[in-house]
């Protein structure tokens, strides 16, 4: 069932939790809903499920508008936390959204009965049916509330935060379990995380939030290569930041000059550039025309797969953080100390204008600049 | 013996804080109470016998036990609402309602009774409208029960009300959007979390009604055989020099609220076993 969402308000006092919310979920999709804490991610969601009403505003499912109340909408919520029923067993949780149906529509003891081992079955948990959910592990409690959500055949699936609570681990485990049993199930799911690395490889579509907007909708690969704004940058992986100055169609940062001519128009307008470490080679000798700047290996972290590199820029002492394989790493034979030059192969500049509508995350600042 | 008993802990003691609670509840409970079944076994059993099933006397257990009974299950409906409005709604004046609970503690039970008997006899403020409906309180069993709520209303409120506060208010959202209305939300989740909470409630407004004196014997009007509660009966035998006579009685108190206790006991350790 598709989900639309139309000109969505809601405040909290005077705090502006969604501001004018526009967005359309494809049925059958599975979209996350990125952002810091606080952004309003869990307010839509809520919304959605009609936990929550909004001041202004329309949620269509299928075209039709949703019914008032959460009861009616058929949708299964998932929360960060479970929410089971603690005194009952887990067959009993699973079965509760069909024993509390109006007794024309209730199916009979046998029907329920083979409704919760289907779904036991689904999950894998079959031999939990008889436990309490105190007994259970974070991981098996969320599955069980997963199962639980299913159970009414909901017509859309909504997880807040569904692996927030669980270790890393099992929140990888679970998250590309979810992804599995969204492509056997095909019902429309939207979840709530924070977590971009779970976005990204979980979802068809990301909706990245900011401060109660939506900054960016698009497939993982569009928002994390292509970021509509230096938030969405910001937020998806990790960038270095260059200061600089837009002039008749050229970007000068620091030592580099770059051509950029979507600012043809721009007369000495201050710009900051996003790159991201694995889009920088370090090279041995500088290039010509200024496409380089000088740099200082000043630390190497092995990361797995990964190395990372931190540099202090030698003209005006700024960190740049460049990621490499292994491989090339070893290649280069690269030692803190060694002077090298930066060359940034993709880069995306974005006028100071544009930068003041978003403000970078707190805890990015005093970072430097290297992210 | 000791050395299977010893559990190891962080905290050393275990030897030093048995032996005192033994020799704690010796002192303040155990002895007192075997006086009290040493007094009465000073005269024959079929004494003993005659004294206890003396038919006002009987009639005092029943009266007792079963006023009690009646204000502490008003007490379990009363104080469940009571509480619930304390934990689910903010109100102005919420904190003056809510010291106001534990009043009845409080109150010297003199006062209670003789508050609460001005209040209910047949010209008092409230008595009046009620008489007009062939309803007396005061000098009645019936004022027994009332005074009876009143002194054992806060322990209903005081043990459901920290057990509604740690509910959940996602397990409450998670059965609304699996269908569930709001009266199936009350029964099926909300009352099975307070029941244990509930169940102590009851246990002690009970126990605390059964030994209740001091406010019952101004409203009740103290009648033999219809409005005479037991303690006062058990004083009124001291009052005559009957010291065996008020032990037997008591002892016979003693065993059957200890009974009645027990059996609550058993009632809330199965509902806990069997619901997780």
């Amino acid at each position: 069932m598709s989900i639309d969402i139309q000109g969505l308000h809601k405040r909290f006092g005077n705090f502006v939790a969604l501001e004018n919310i526009n967005l359309e979920i494809p049925a059958g999709q599975l979209v996350a809903l990125l952002g810091p804490s606080g952004c309003g991610k869990t307010t839509l969601l809520r919304i959605i499920a009609g936990l929550e009403t909004a001041d202004e505003g329309n949620i269509l499912f299928d075209g039709e508008q949703a019914s008032q109340h959460a009861r009616d909408r058929r949708v299964g919520f998932v929360f960060q936390h479970y929410a089971l029923f603690q005194h009952m067993t887990v067959f009993e949780n699973i079965a509760f959204g069909l024993r509390v149906r109006p007794r024309s529509r209730r199916p009979s003891e046998t029907q329920i009965r083979a409704k919760v081992h289907e779904l036991l079955g689904l999950i894998q948990l079959e031999w939990l049916a008889p436990r309490y959910p105190s007994q259970l592990s974070g991981g098996q409690r969320q599955r069980i509330a997963l199962a639980r959500a299913l159970a009414v055949e909901p017509h859309v699936l909504l997880l807040d935060e569904p692996f927030g609570a669980l270790d890393t681990k099992v929140r990888k485990e679970l998250r590309r379990w979810l992804r599995r049993l969204h492509d056997e199930l095909h019902v429309t799911s939207v979840f709530v995380t924070h977590d971009q690395e779970e976005a990204l490889e979980v979802s068809d579509q990301i909706v990245v939030m900011n401060h109660g907007r939506i900054e960016q909708i698009g497939t993982p690969e569009e928002v994390y290569d292509a970021p509509a704004t230096p938030f969405v940058y910001q937020f998806l992986g990790n960038i270095n930041l260059f200061h600089g100055r837009a002039h008749s169609g050229w970007v000068r940062l620091g030592g580099l000059r770059l051509q950029a001519p979507e600012y043809q128009d721009a007369q000495h307008v201050p710009a900051m550039a996003y790159v991201r470490p694995h889009d920088i080679d370090l090279l041995r000798e500088p290039e010509d025309g200024d496409t380089t700047i000088p740099a200082r290996i000043t630390r190497i972290s092995i990361l797995g797969s990964l190395v990372r590199l931190e540099l202090l820029q030698t003209e005006d002492g700024e960190i740049t953080e460049v990621e490499m394989t292994r491989e090339r790493f070893a290649a280069d034979q690269l030692k803190t100390g060694d002077l090298v030059f930066v060359k940034p192969r993709h880069l995306r500049v974005f006028l100071q204008e544009e930068e003041n509508q978003t403000t970078p995350l707190p805890h990015w600042q005093g970072h430097g600049d290297g992210i | 013996m000791m050395s299977r008993l010893r559990q190891p802990s962080v905290l050393p003691g275990f030897g030093l804080t048995l032996g005192f609670t033994l020799g704690y509840l010796c002192l303040i409970v155990l002895i007192p109470l075997a006086m009290a079944f040493s007094k009465a076994f000073e005269v024959s059993w079929s004494e003993f016998w005659g004294i206890v099933t003396a038919p006002r006397v009987l009639a005092s257990y029943r009266l007792t036990f079963g006023a009690s009974f009646l204000a502490a299950a008003v007490n379990t409906g009363f104080g469940l609402v009571v509480a619930w409005v304390l934990v689910r709604y903010r109100f102005p004046g919420k904190r003056l309602v809510d010291a106001l609970v534990d009043l009845p503690f409080a109150l010297p039970t003199a006062v209670a009774g003789i508050t609460l008997t001005t209040l209910y006899s047949s010209n008092g403020l409230i008595g009046q409208f009620l008489k007009p409906l062939g309803l007396k309180v005061a000098f009645t069993p019936l004022g027994i029960i009332v005074a009876l709520i009143f002194i054992s209303l806060p322990f209903v409120v005081r043990t459901v009300q920290p057990v509604l506060e740690d509910l959940e208010h996602e397990v409450e959202e998670a059965a609304t959007s699996l269908g569930a209305g709001r009266w199936q939300i009350f029964y099926r989740i909300i009352f099975p979390a307070i029941r244990p909470a509930l169940l102590t409630g009851f246990t002690l407004a009970f126990a605390r009604a059964i030994g209740e004196y001091g406010s019952v014997i101004f409203i009740a009007g103290n009648l033999p055989m219809v409005s005479e509660i037991t303690p006062l009966l058990i004083v009124s035998k001291l009052e005559q020099y009957d010291y065996q006579g008020a032990a037997a009685v008591s002892v016979v108190m003693l065993i059957i609220s200890f009974i009645l206790l027990l059996l609550i006991n058993l009632l809330q350790r199965w509902s806990r076993l069997r619901h997780g």
